[in-house]
């Protein structure tokens, strides 16, 4: 078990290494060897499901004043990790398609691998140091994908947003851990879990919440969202691997995995829960009005990460969980065969397409899949968990959070709609040759749409492999037949249904509904613009820039001076102790 | 003395000659493992570097110009120093006794992770030696900074999606490469 | 006056040479120089704090990390100064702030 682990982390990086070392011009062999060690972090990381555990099982020695860093490969942190990798897999697969001919490939799959290892040990970590650190990494990664077009001003804008977004959630973690280890001593977290008790009440109230700002940071939630939409500009692969799929999932799983101690402090449930409702509705919102056919996929990534925030919110840990399993799977599907698509139509301004599915048939069927699982239609792995998540937002949660999850629910079937219509349907409004994707690109999306159509029936084991090794979440699920059984019957559901059905009804007779659409633009043009977070994160920005060209003036660049400056502040500072003390 | 001498090679010397008093002091405090890497690492390596890096780059005669007024600056340390002084100094009554573990016990066990730094320090550290080394070859790196952003961007890098733009923040190869070398941990 | 306190002003009288140090002069070379005498009175200062509360190999594992660190720092200063004087014909700190953009 302790060697999976390190398989598992361990692969990816020493591929990371060997592909960094090679020639820029052996690019056949980057590609295959890429393939071979995400491949082969997949099987290692498959071949933990079967033995997952409560105990620690890795434990490596850092010496006692810093506490061991431990690995517990427990269900949540395994099937993260499965995630992760396997995702990580089909990506990489896609991108020896969708990167075929691109320059530098050394710089993107050693940073793609680099990412797949350090998701898997973010969540396989038990020490909280440990988790800050692959965190970090993780982040690293994000930001150097994301301007890995680092010709693009606008590539190097978004990746420049991101880290800087995802740096201020990082604070927040880092806090947390330095609580955890100013009380207890270590930062192992499955001590931490066990016995709460031992920070203040206070003290815990200040991690919760800085946990909260960590996961919204990471997770794309409202307020923090604004980096998702910039973070666009990487290359498909990534922005399905990254972006959808796994890292923006880490937010989540923090929330999920210190649950049992963040649920009794004040307000926390509420702040989780609100931060969930706002990000489910309003990204779903501007996701309806986006042109461009990757912003609006990752709008609607951050409405459906605002499900599972919303479903931890309400205690639904199992439901939000699965609800990732499946957005993994149908968000990879669909952000791979969108790359497909702009990969082949050279844009991503969706007004530029339409008409697509008779040239690209294959994708236009894989993507419909995607597409339906997002709305949420029957049969498909999106329907089953956001039914549960919606099931048990009604009975646990607040009712008014219930009734903007549900609008939201159907404001996504709308945009879902919309989406696939303006790409595959209706008449071409662009023109330049359209070819339909090569063979490695269809291995990987048929892959994706398959697990899309049979991921829910796995909610049996899953829900065991849960309930079994989160002890401290003293989580209870019921059986499969049973838990499906409850979905099909729950009134929710039919609600929920509805809803979906008039989004779906909403986008078929736009036209006699022109008269109601047109009352909604101020609406519309309110979502293009961001709802204004986009503009408060500008004036935050200028602010800073100000303030540092203000302060520029002090910096005169002579060192003698600069040494003078630090000695004079520290004379301040020791009047200043002198004085109090 | 080591900051006053004109010279830079006397400055040197008396840096070395600090460093063995230090020793000499550490290894009366009974901090006899660290008195010894410091004999040899500060009072030995580091001084055969001075020498070999004054006498690469040669001495050179600055005015002694000062640009904060020698007054001043005394003084200034003289308040620093007595405030720290007043505040700090009486270190006897901190006598707080620990039951206290070997030195090998603590160095290699309680804090394994700062050694491991360590190495991954000394490691960056003569990798940005050598970085910074390597451009003698090529001086014209600094002198023509229009050469940069052209080094840097692969011709083959714009594909048909991409259009090349100039780099915003060109970047000199050996301030990267350290960063890559601890990217790949084995 | 205990020896400790003696040499715990010892290590202060150190910093301060070393801040001096950094405050007058320009040359490159100087200013590592006069780091590594900053550094030598911090881990002194370190060493005496470990007696002082008898924990004195804690101090010196604190203060073979400031070897290592401060070692490196001469390492890579040198190089800088070499190179600097090398490149642009000159070590002087005033200079060399002319060049900031």
């Amino acid at each position: 078990m302790d060697w999976l682990i390190i398989l598992t982390i361990g692969i990816p990086w020493l591929g990371a290494g060997l592909i960094w070392l090679l020639e820029e011009r052996q690019s056949r062999l980057q590609h295959t060897l890429a393939v071979v060690f995400a491949l082969a972090a997949g099987v290692a990381a498959l071949a933990m499901l079967p033995s997952t555990t409560e105990q620690v099982e890795l434990r490596i020695k850092i010496g006692s004043v810093f506490g061991d860093f431990t690995f517990v490969p427990d269900g949540l942190g395994v099937f993260l990790a499965v995630v992760a990798t396997v995702v990580g897999s089909l990506a990489v697969i896609f991108s020896v398609d969708y990167m075929h001919g691109e320059a530098q490939l050394g710089r993107y799959y050693s940073l793609v691998l680099l990412f797949i290892g350090a998701m898997a040990g973010l969540v396989l970590a038990d020490s909280l140091l440990l988790l800050f650190i692959f965190w970090e990494i993780t982040a690293l990664c994000s930001y150097s994908l994301i301007s890995f077009y680092n010709d693009d001003p606008k590539a190097v804008e978004g990746g420049i947003k991101a880290l800087i977004i995802t740096q201020l959630g990082g604070i927040g973690l880092l806090v947390g851990a330095l609580v955890i280890y100013a009380y207890q001593g270590d930062y192992q977290i499955s001590r931490f879990l066990n016995e709460p008790e031992v920070l203040p009440t206070n003290m815990l109230s200040v991690m919760a919440f800085g946990c909260l700002i960590a996961a919204a940071a990471k997770s794309a939630q409202v307020p923090f969202h604004t980096w998702l939409p910039g973070a666009m500009e990487a290359p498909s692969p990534i922005s399905a691997l990254i972006h959808a799929a796994t890292m923006v999932n880490a937010g989540v799983y923090l929330l999920a995995r210190f649950y049992p101690a963040f649920e009794e402090v004040d307000g926390w449930t509420t702040a989780v829960i609100s931060v969930g409702l706002l990000s489910a509705f309003l990204a779903a919102l501007m996701a309806l009005f986006a042109t461009d056919l990757k912003r609006a996929l990752a709008y609607s990534t951050i409405s459906q990460l605002g499900y599972m925030v919303y479903a931890v919110g309400t205690g639904a840990i199992f439901a939000s969980q699965f609800h990732l399993l499946s957005h993994a799977v149908f968000k990879a599907l669909l952000f791979l065969s969108a790359g497909a698509v702009i990969h082949s139509v050279g844009t991503r301004d969706m007004r530029q397409m339409g008409g697509l599915g008779k040239q690209m048939p294959f994708m236009r069927a894989v993507f419909i899949v995607g597409a339906l699982a997002l709305a949420g239609l029957p049969f498909f792995n999106g329907f089953w968990s956001k039914e549960l998540i919606l099931e048990d937002g009604l009975h646990e949660g607040p009712v008014w959070a219930y009734v903007g999850m549900l609008a939201g629910a159907g404001i996504t079937a709308l945009y879902t709609f919309r989406m696939v219509w303006l790409v595959f349907y209706g008449e071409r409004r662009g023109s330049g040759h359209i070819h339909e994707a090569g063979r490695l690109m269809k291995l990987s999306t048929g892959l994706l749409a398959a697990g899309t159509l049979t991921t829910w029936l796995l909610i049996g084991v899953f829900g065991e492999m849960l309930e079994n090794t989160l002890i401290y979440h003293h989580l209870h699920v019921e059986s499969a037949p049973t838990l499906l059984e409850e979905i099909i019957t729950a009134p929710a559901t039919l609600l929920a249904l509805s809803v979906v059905a008039a989004g779906l009804l909403g986008w078929w007779f736009r036209a006699p509904l022109a008269g109601i659409a047109a009352s909604f633009k101020p609406v519309g043009q309110a979502a293009t613009s961001d709802f204004g977070f986009e503009w408060i994160n500008r004036r935050v920005t200028d602010w800073t820039n100000a303030g540092a060209n203000a302060l520029r003036t002090t910096q005169t660049g002579s060192l003698n001076w600069n040494v003078f400056g630090i000695i004079g502040g520290l004379i301040v500072v020791l009047v200043i102790l002198a004085l109090g003390a | 003395m080591a900051i006053r001498a004109r010279r830079l090679l006397v400055a040197a010397m008396w840096l070395a000659g600090v460093s063995a008093l230090v020793a000499i002091v550490l290894y009366r405090l009974g901090a006899q493992q660290v008195a010894v890497v410091e004999l040899s690492v500060g009072a030995g390596l580091v001084t055969v570097l001075f020498v070999f890096a004054i006498s690469i780059a040669g001495e050179e005669g600055l005015s002694e110009r000062e640009f904060i007024p020698n007054e001043l600056a005394i003084g200034l340390l003289v308040v620093f120093g007595g405030l720290l002084a007043v505040m700090d100094l009486p270190m006897d009554e901190l006598g707080v006794s620990l039951s206290e573990a070997e030195f090998a016990s603590i160095f290699w066990e309680d804090r394994e992770l700062d050694v491991l730094l360590q190495l991954v320090f000394i490691f960056t550290g003569v990798v940005t030696m050598l970085g910074v080394l390597a451009d003698v070859r090529k001086p014209s790196r600094i002198k023509k900074r229009s050469d940069i952003p052209q080094a840097h961007i692969n011709p083959a890098f714009g594909t048909d999606k991409h259009v090349p733009q100039p780099v915003l923040q060109p970047v000199a190869p050996s301030e990267t490469q350290p960063e890559s070398s601890k990217e790949t941990p084995a | 006056m205990s020896t400790l306190t003696i040499l715990a002003g010892g290590a202060l009288a150190l910093f301060a040479v070393g801040l001096y140090g950094l405050l007058i002069t320009r040359n490159m070379i100087k200013v590592v120089v006069a780091l590594q005498i900053l550094v030598k009175a911090a881990l002194l200062a370190l060493v005496v704090a470990g007696k002082a509360s008898d924990q004195i190999n804690l101090g010196q594992s604190l203060a073979m990390t400031v070897i290592v660190a401060d070692t490196v720092v001469a390492v890579i200063g040198l190089a800088l100064a070499v190179q600097v004087k090398r490149v642009l014909g000159t070590m002087d700190l005033t200079e060399l702030s002319k060049l900031r953009g």
